[in-house]
């Protein structure tokens, strides 16, 4: 038996996301067992299914570091430069 | 994967709202104590399921039988969902939980320890005791803390959503049915309505870890009181009685108060001591058994001819 992860995707333009896991001893068998676990009820309209040997995890320290102060604006600095443009500033 | 320096920091973070994934390196009494309760869960599906089936076949016409069935699925499917997220905590595998059930070493849910007697029976199941399970997974679905579990019981939540609708309506059906109907439903109400009440257990206790876990999100005595508020005066408008003498309406708040509970007929089922509960481990053994050369046909290659 391998375990396969689910992604599912909805009509329209939502992504895939991940539905959940199960066990099956063959791609064909997995194929029927992920549209009779997750999807028997209209769940989605296309269904990813991968061996869950096949994802790779990114390292999630890494990927947490990835994201810097320099690659947002919280638009703070903006609507106080609006103010002082057009002299609202006391 | 995280880590934490010891329980006090991981029940911080818990307390912050965080969400346990998988790979995380959590505390081994708090991995213990979620997959505890989610085989749980998954043995309690199981059963459920299998009594589901017996009714496939005596089920009064075609859409009752395909609905009985759609149901059996479905349980059967969230017994299958619970074992994989319980499997992925790394205790057992879904195989060792299953003989572990089939052997009488784990335990089930105490309302699939009784025996289903009769249709109206099965519709006091679905009606009531599918009501009453739906009401705790709601109640851990709200804020668990453990990611997979919470994922998953979207889904199943939304599947017992449809059994106790298809057994509100058939529950009408027969309160507004003959006299006989009527009859039949009450006694299968007689015989429902205490086992349904005592799933959610005893009150909880002060220091209950799976509260201060965030694993469950509300106390059994307060979900208890809820599900007696909602349908105490539903059954009592459908022109049903309820099995408590001690049954009266609070003058004071407008609330119902139900007679002390005697807990020895819940503890007999947590020993697998129930009234049918001999039956349905062994009934279930049996079908485990008689499915074998499924499992072994899925498992072997195909001879080579
Ligand atoms: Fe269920
Ligand atoms: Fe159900």
């Amino acid at each position: 038996m391998k375990t396969y992860e689910v992604f599912l995707k909805r009509e329209g333009k939502d992504p895939f996301t991940h539905a959940g896991s199960f066990d099956a001893p063959d791609e064909e068998m997995a194929l029927i067992y992920a549209r009779e676990t997750y999807g028997r009820r209209g769940e989605g309209e296309q269904m990813w299914v991968v061996p869950r040997t096949a994802v790779l995890s990114a390292n999630e320290k890494e990927l947490a570091m990835a994201d810097r102060d320099h690659k947002h604006n919280d638009g703070l600095r903006v609507a106080e430069l609006r103010r002082i443009s057009t002299g609202e500033e006391s | 994967m995280r880590a934490w320096r010891d329980m006090d920091e991981f029940e911080g973070f818990l307390d912050a709202g965080g969400v346990v994934e998988p790979n995380d390196e959590m505390p081994e009494p708090y991995r213990q104590a979620v997959f505890r309760f989610i085989e749980l869960h998954a043995n309690s599906e199981y059963m459920g399921g299998l009594t589901e089936r017996d009714w496939i076949p005596k089920a009064p016409g075609l859409h009752r039988k395909l609905t009985a069935l759609a149901k059996t699925q479905d349980e059967i499917g969230h017994a299958h969902l619970l074992y994989m997220v319980a499997a992925d905590l790394g205790i057992k595998t879904r195989e060792e939980m299953m003989v572990d059930l089939l052997e009488g070493r784990t335990h089930f849910h105490n309302v699939f320890h009784y025996r289903v007697h009769s249709w109206t029976d099965q519709i006091a199941v679905a009606y009531l005791v599918d009501a009453a399970a739906l009401a705790s997974q709601q109640a851990v679905f709200k804020n668990c803390s453990y990611g997979p579990y919470k994922r998953i019981l979207r889904r199943v939540i939304a599947e017992e959503g449809f059994h106790m609708r298809n057994g509100e309506e058939m529950m009408l059906l027969m309160a507004h049915g003959s006299n006989t109907q009527h009859e039949m439903m009450q006694e299968s109400i007689d015989r429902w309505w205490l086992p349904a009440v005592q799933l959610f257990g005893p009150d909880s206790r002060p220091n209950d870890e799976l509260l201060r876990w965030h694993v469950k999100s509300e106390r059994n005595e307060d979900l208890r009181d809820r599900y007696v508020q909602k349908f105490v005066p539903q059954l009592l408008a459908c022109g049903f009685t309820i099995p408590d003498p001690g049954l009266e309406k609070d003058q004071t708040d407008g609330k119902w108060k139900i007679s002390p509970i005697d807990w020895e007929p819940l503890k007999q089922t947590m020993r697998n001591g129930g009234p049918d509960s001999a039956r349905r481990i062994s009934d279930a053994r049996n079908a485990w058994n008689n499915a074998a050369w499924v499992r072994d046909a899925l498992t072997n290659q195909p001879a080579s001819t």
